[in-house]
């Protein structure tokens, strides 16, 4: 339902009983504009990364800006002229291919529109005819399912409009419907829209560019995209359960079939009011809305449902009970930093799930699986990276049996991509502390280098085979220790080995240990070792991490 | 030939094999409504040809892939923004199809259609 703004019923009934000239057409673009402005971060987010259009939103943006500043100076009254111009702008500023379709379509708006000075259903109806036309003129084999099939079915929406002798405004509402329409339906025309799960972003703003213009006549707001609601399949409740805050104790989620239509604006301010990680699902008119708050709110968002609607399903649930029952699990899900269009993301490889999560808290956006005796190949490592939507990314090896696959990595994808010869965990650690999202990419790739040197690496293991290398004799189930991947020292017991490894690393010239346990090792014998390094190093701030990696029982990082 | 090695053998990937994915590429990509012969003498200029291997030059020095695209234009279109997006277009469905990286594709404007809009 549309909320009109009574004190704007003039601009309606003005678009209603009025011709539509060049001028007033004019404000129609320009609200058009507007609203796609509004609504661009809504279509950039729909690209199906990796096909070729960068931002459709900024895209058809630019573009847009470009059409409407040739006309905005211009007093003409005409209605052809004017199309005619605005036409002409939104040729000169095509970005992308969205822009260039879309200056098609005003291309052959305007050629229906030439001769007319004022803007009836029969031109409106030709326009959006001659829109698809053009367009579809454009390209040998058009490809269904994006902004020309959007225009394809305004177009006929025009054409159905006109015989049932509408008024302009009454035919830009059953357009810009069948347009709503239309943009739901590209999935099931395009399987690489269906498979991300998204629709096309092209038509999408051709939605936008005339829903604005409507809800300018309605006299609704052009400035702040519409709150939206997801669908229900689309709630994330593991997401909401990472974000528990103090005080707000219990999970409140509701199912509740609203009397009458949503007002969702009020709908969000009164949620606000009771708590937090609100999230609110739709499908088929009932409404599900997922709730934290603290204890004494615990009833209020069923009340206030209960006002609004019936309500059919409640769900209550006690968060730190269960926040407790997550910390217990050590293979708690691990949240990867999201990434956006335009910055710069990071894969890192990780033998262990406690590094995982230390990678993770260091803003990575995607992990690997490998270490030591487990190498991911190329093809693995750019799965992991291939579907970030950003096209410049950094991959951290972490071993140096892993770089010449990350080298692979860099080679065969479309993506502009560094590798940071990272050749252990604590480098691959220290590089990440210099990453920035938002850098230039040469500068971040050359920071992230220069903090490899900073920090020692230590590795802790037992002895497979009995060797001599580098002037160390080991025997077969000793402990050994190395250096920056250099074997340094043979030992008996787990201690010696870390004591034999920091003396090797000069480790009284720094301030900072941290150890990562392995797999095998418990948290106990961590701790215990850590309080054996603590005395000899007693000036030392000594850091104890779960690693979670095979075979080395102890990764230190000396800094 | 573009050459790659696996476990068993080699695997060759010809020139002509390339310039049908650009060929694809370029047709499904808004703006070009035909691919022109490359050579002048080989047809007259703005002959649109359905051979796709005509209109498309493969060059592979055995390191880097150079793909030449020669295209015709709808009137009225931004040639920049075309031009631009052809050249994505066809890196991205090459190297998705090969996955060896393509060095540069060089788009060739030959002409343009002039479509008659009362048409």
């Amino acid at each position: 339902m549309m909320e009109v703004n009574p004190a704007e019923q003039g601009l309606r009934s003005r678009f209603l009983h009025q011709p539509i000239d060049g001028q007033g057409f004019k404000e129609l673009v320009s609200a058009g504009l507007h609203w796609l402005r509004a609504n661009s971060s809504v279509v950039n987010a729909l690209n199906v990364f990796p096909v070729p259009d960068g931002d459709t939103g900024t895209n058809m943006v630019l573009t847009m800006e470009s059409a409407y500043e040739e006309i905005e100076p211009l007093a003409e009254r005409d209605l052809g002229r004017i199309i005619q111009e605005l036409a002409q702008g939104a040729l000169m500023g095509a970005r992308g291919n969205s822009g260039v379709i879309l200056s098609q379509l005003w291309r052959g708006f305007a050629h229906a529109a030439t001769g007319h000075a004022t803007l009836t259903p029969e031109v409106l109806a030709k326009a959006f005819s001659e829109a698809r036309d053009t367009a579809y003129r454009g390209v040998v084999r058009p490809v269904e399912g994006t902004i020309l099939t959007v225009s394809k079915d305004m177009a006929t929406a025009a054409e159905q409009s006109i015989r049932n002798e509408s008024d302009v405004v009454r035919m830009l509402e059953e357009v810009v419907e069948a347009a709503a329409l239309s943009v739901e339906r590209t999935p099931e025309l395009l399987p690489i829209l269906k498979d991300a799960g998204v629709v096309d972003s092209g038509g999408k703003g051709l939605y936008f560019i005339f829903e604005g213009m409507l809800r300018y006549i309605n006299g609704q707001q052009l400035e702040e995209a519409e709150l939206v609601v997801k669908s229900l399949s689309a709630m994330d409740f593991e997401g909401a359960m990472q974000e528990v805050e103090e005080g707000q104790d219990y999970e409140v989620i509701v199912d509740f079939r609203p009397n009458g239509s949503l007002d969702l604006k009020g709908f969000y301010d009164q949620l606000e009011g009771m708590g937090t990680s609100i999230q609110v699902g739709e499908g088929d008119g009932m409404y599900r809305v997922h709730i934290h708050v603290p204890t004494e709110n615990r009833y209020l968002p069923i009340d206030y449902a209960m006002s609004i609607g019936t309500i059919t399903k409640v769900h209550i649930e006690n968060l730190m009970d269960q926040m407790d029952g997550l910390e217990a699990q050590s293979e708690a899900k691990i949240e990867l930093q999201p990434v956006e269009p335009g910055q710069i993301g990071v894969v890192a490889v990780s033998p262990g799930s406690g590094i995982s999560r230390v990678f993770a808290s260091l803003g990575v956006h995607a992990l690997v699986a490998g270490g030591q005796t487990m190498n991911p190949s190329t093809k693995e490592i750019v799965a992991a990276f291939e579907d970030l939507p950003c096209d410049k990314v950094i991959i951290l090896p972490n071993n140096k049996n892993i770089i010449m696959a990350a080298e692979g990595a860099r080679e065969v994808s479309v993506k502009q991509v560094a590798v940071i010869a990272s050749r252990t965990i604590p480098q691959g650690l220290a590089a990440m502390l210099s990453f920035n999202p938002d850098g230039d990419f040469d500068d971040v790739v050359g920071g992230m280098q220069e903090c490899l040197q900073e920090v020692e690496t230590g590795e802790i293991t037992t002895a497979t085979r009995t060797v001599e290398i580098d002037g160390v004799s080991v025997s077969e189930g000793s402990i050994i220790s190395l250096h920056n991947g250099k074997l340094v020292a043979s030992a008996d017991t787990l201690l010696d080995g870390c004591l034999k490894f920091l003396e090797h690393a000069h480790a009284e010239e720094h301030e900072l240990i941290t150890l990562f346990y392995g797999a095998d090792v418990s948290r106990e014998e961590a701790d215990r070792i850590a309080a054996e390094i603590q005395e000899v190093y007693p000036d030392h701030e000594i850091e104890v991490q779960s690693g979670g990696q095979a075979h080395y029982q102890f990764i230190f990082s000396v800094e | 030939m573009a050459d790659e090695l696996n476990p068993l053998g080699k695997i060759q990937v010809s020139p002509k094999a390339i310039a049908t994915i650009a060929y694809n590429a370029t047709m499904e990509s808004y703006g070009v409504v035909g691919l022109a012969s490359k050579n002048f003498f080989d047809g007259l200029a703005n002959v649109l040809v359905k051979d796709p291997t005509h209109g498309i030059e493969v060059h592979f020095d055995g390191s880097q892939i150079d793909i030449d695209v020669y295209i015709i234009i709808e009137y009225g279109t931004r040639i920049k923004s075309v031009a631009a997006s052809v050249a994505k277009t066809v890196q991205y469905h090459v190297e998705h199809a090969l996955g060896l990286p393509v060095h540069a594709v060089n788009v060739h404007v030959e002409g343009l259609r002039i479509s008659d809009m009362d048409g």
